[in-house]
């Protein structure tokens, strides 16, 4: 199954060990999910364009009854696919919460490693080191794949790049949300030391997390913003955001309401505003698709600071209730002095 | 022997949990010489896990320090093996799979042959191999016996300088404590190794053990060599009438006849009928009465 | 090889069990100049005792001369004891008269038991530990 030489040594094996019939499930996922997203870039995608040629025989472009068996097998395994991919950071998180920490924590086996020769730094690193690895390999091969479906299904249009679900399961993101399960999974299992509740508590934190990047995505990289005096186009493609009117002053107020939308040309979006009063020009602020690299890049790097600084809180949690590496105050402590605590009463006079 | 030699050695040792009101161990100083079998005895919620555990490096004390091996608990992490009361153990694997989960943790010091002696030999005299485990059994199918015996095996296969066992024989039918009592003072005549072994029946380590913690409120109320503790006691029968002079652990009694462990101050009067008390009778009227004094022989207590 | 039985209930300490059992071998012939005795690790595994008891024994043992310990190899005998069963003095022999006159008296087992336990006690009072 593994390389030998890739087979962790010591913690790094017995967490292997322990979470085998994890570790077979999440490969099991990832090849059946694979499958899925193969099936929708070969056959599934090549039916569907069949079934959909069948209905427009002068091309698809310019043809909205696109129907049919193979049609709707295509879309259900596309979406599925796309909604597995973009979630799979939750299963992560639930799993490392619950199985990874909270129920060794909870049956005591974490106490086993730890008064075995192994500190519980060490077996914390092994915890999320041997995850990590299996967790970002499978992802990464899952992103690629479904860039792959994507990229080959272009002609069937369906989700737009910067749809929540699409944008987390297309790129890197993908594998940092994953990791970022990790972390706070693991984190979560630490703080509340049983399988259920750090269940519960992991889930939550990385929807707050999920939330909070689809909220926040569009701020994480400079937009386009377009003036003009009666109509501004979208270009097609992108993902348009917010729009306007130009009052008289020159001032830009957000509104929806005194405009049109329409589809302008080369399907791009044009927008229409003006009809109130004493407006000048309409504005309207987009993300380019050329944006989609940066957007993934940011988030990548913001969701991977949130991981780590789970992974921080983790082991500095860890590091409080243990008995630390440190050389204990009173090995060689003069006869007479005073304890640490300061409770010797007479030290002062 | 040198005061860097204490396998176990706690300082004004405490713990206080923030959300319940009290100590759940205060102000414990004693100190146990390498290489000595040290029972640790007290009623249930005397303390006795959490001092365990707090040399085990488990936990982090509120107050004081535990010095295990000379050194703190996380740096003998490697020397010293620990049993915890509920013997935990991961349930999906089985008896080889635990084993060689000890050998992973345990790279420097790992002796399969050793571990591989406790889970699978069994020593009946008919050759019944009943109590011996099946290597490929799960733990989650094992009787509470079975999982300490797999449980001590991990710590047999550390090869440890001191093995802080807590509560080892709770769940040992008597054959199997008598076989486990015999592999603990085999390991102790054969490598010199320290051994801790906590236990609310003090009887059944009798014999066993040459030095003694007795627990009791959280506090250390004896300690030191078993023959030294007793010996400093005795028990006094007589007339009712002033005890001054000696340090009363109880006394019992009418107006006219009393009863009395004390420790002798000097020679009893003539009036008193002396007798040597056993260590249990010991070890009880220490229990029984919260506010008798501590005792820590010498040779035990910090300098 | 000699095994120790060890009588938890006794009132014996039980290094005194242990030299006792092993002089008992001595006389019996059981163990002979040159037998090795158990290690401690034997006797402490098959007995459930503390290791110190059985080299306090051993030491015990020694000092009277009974055994010796060679460095990495185990103690040895080194010098039996006074063998019961030869008779050459006609010892046995007197007591079996003697026994045969109190049982004419009419004394009982125990009686004469008692009888010859008071007067030994009383000759050679047993040493106080």
């Amino acid at each position: 199954m593994i390389p030998s030489s890739l087979v962790p040594r010591g913690p790094g094996r017995s967490v292997l060990r322990l979470h085998r019939a994890a570790l077979w499930t999440w490969l099991s996922l990832v090849a059946a999910t694979s499958a899925a997203l193969l099936w929708a870039y070969g056959p599934g995608h090549e039916s569907a364009l069949a079934d959909a040629l069948r209905q427009c025989p002068d091309g698809i472009a310019l043809c909205d009854r696109t129907s049919g068996p193979w049609i709707g097998r295509y879309d259900t395994v596309s979406a599925l696919g796309t909604i597995g991919v973009a979630h799979l950071s939750f299963l992560v998180a639930g799993w490392a919460g619950a199985a990874l920490v909270g129920r060794e924590l909870e049956n005591g086996t974490a106490h086993l490693a730890w008064t075995q020769s192994v500190s519980p730094a060490r077996w914390l690193a092994a915890e999320l080191a041997v995850p990590a690895l299996f967790v970002s390999a499978g992802t990464t091969v899952l992103v690629l794949l479904h860039r792959l479906m994507r990229d080959g299904g272009r002609d069937l249009a369906w989700a737009s790049w910067y749809e929540y679900d699409v944008f987390r399961a297309d790129g890197p993101v993908a594998v940092a949300y994953a990791l970022c399960g990790l972390a706070l999974g693991a984190l979560a299992g630490l703080v509340v030391g049983r399988a259920l509740p750090a269940l519960g508590v992991a889930l939550a934190a990385q929807l707050a997390v999920v939330v909070l990047g689809n909220e926040y995505r569009p701020k994480l990289w400079p937009v386009v913003s377009v003036t003009g005096t009666g109509s501004v186009d979208v270009p097609s493609g992108a993902a348009h955001l917010h729009q306007g009117v130009i009052t008289a002053g020159g001032a830009r107020r957000a509104t929806s309401v005194p405009c049109d939308f329409a589809d302008g040309p080369n399907g791009a979006n044009g927008v229409r505003c003006g009809a109130e009063d004493g407006a000048s020009g309409v504005w309207a602020t987009y993300h380019p698709e050329s944006h989609f690299r940066p957007l993934q890049l940011v988030e990548t790097g913001a969701v991977l600071a949130v991981a780590a600084l789970a992974v921080a809180a983790a082991f500095l949690l860890l590091r409080r209730r243990t008995a630390a590496a440190s050389p204990p105050a009173a090995a060689g402590r003069a006869p007479g002095s005073v304890p640490a605590d300061g409770s010797a009463t007479g030290a002062s006079v | 022997m040198s005061e860097e030699t204490a396998a176990l050695k706690a300082v004004g040792l405490g713990l206080r949990y923030r959300r319940r009101r009290g100590h759940v161990l205060r102000d414990c100083s004693f100190r146990l010489p390498a290489g000595r079998v040290c029972a640790l005895v007290g009623p249930n919620g005397a303390g006795k896990s959490t001092l365990l555990s707090l040399a085990a490096g488990l936990i982090r004390p509120t107050e004081g320090t535990v010095h295990v091996l000379g050194t703190g608990p996380a740096e003998a992490r490697e020397r010293f093996a620990y049993v915890a009361q509920d013997k935990p153990l991961p349930p999906q694997l089985t008896v080889a799979g635990t084993l060689r989960l000890g050998a992973d943790l345990n790279r420097a010091r790992w002796d399969a042959a050793a571990a591989g002696r406790i889970a699978y030999a069994h020593h009946a005299p008919d050759g019944d191999r009943s109590g011996s485990l099946d290597p490929g059994a799960r733990i989650r199918s094992l009787s509470g016996g079975q999982r300490t015996r797999v449980a001590l095996a991990l710590a047999f296969g550390k090869r440890p300088e001191l093995m802080l066992l807590d509560e080892p024989m709770a769940d040992l039918d008597p054959l199997a404590r008598r076989e486990l009592l015999g592999a603990l003072m085999g390991e102790a005549a054969e490598h010199g190794t320290t051994i801790v072994l906590s236990s609310h029946i003090v009887t059944e380590l009798d014999g066993a053990c040459d030095h003694l913690l007795l627990m009791g409120g959280g506090r250390v109320r004896l300690a030191g060599d078993p023959e030294e503790l007793v010996a400093a006691h005795t028990l006094l029968t007589g007339p009712a009438r002033d005890l001054t002079g000696h340090t009363v652990v109880e006394s019992r009694g009418t107006d006219r006849q009393l009863t009395a462990l004390v420790r002798p101050g000097g020679p009893p009067g003539d009036d008193w009928r002396t007798a040597a008390p056993s260590l249990e009778e010991v070890l009880l009227a220490h229990l029984r009465n919260p506010g008798a004094p501590d005792l820590v022989t010498e040779g035990t207590v910090n300098p | 090889m000699v095994e120790y039985r060890i009588d938890r209930r006794s009132g014996v300490a039980t290094y005194v069990q242990i030299v006792q059992q092993t002089k008992q071998a001595l006389r019996l012939g059981v163990l002979r100049p040159g037998d090795r005795l158990p290690t401690a690790r034997e006797v402490v595994e098959a007995t459930a005792i503390n290791p110190n008891t059985v080299l306090k024994a051993y030491r015990e043992l020694e000092r009277e001369g009974l055994v010796e310990a060679r460095r990495g190899l185990g103690t040895f005998v080194r010098r039996s004891l006074g063998s019961v069963p030869a008779d050459r003095s006609g010892l046995r022999a007197r007591l079996a008269d003697w026994l045969d006159e109190a049982h004419a008296e009419g004394l009982e087992r125990e009686d004469m038991s008692a009888l010859f336990r008071a007067a030994l006690d009383e000759k050679y009072p047993e040493e106080q530990r």
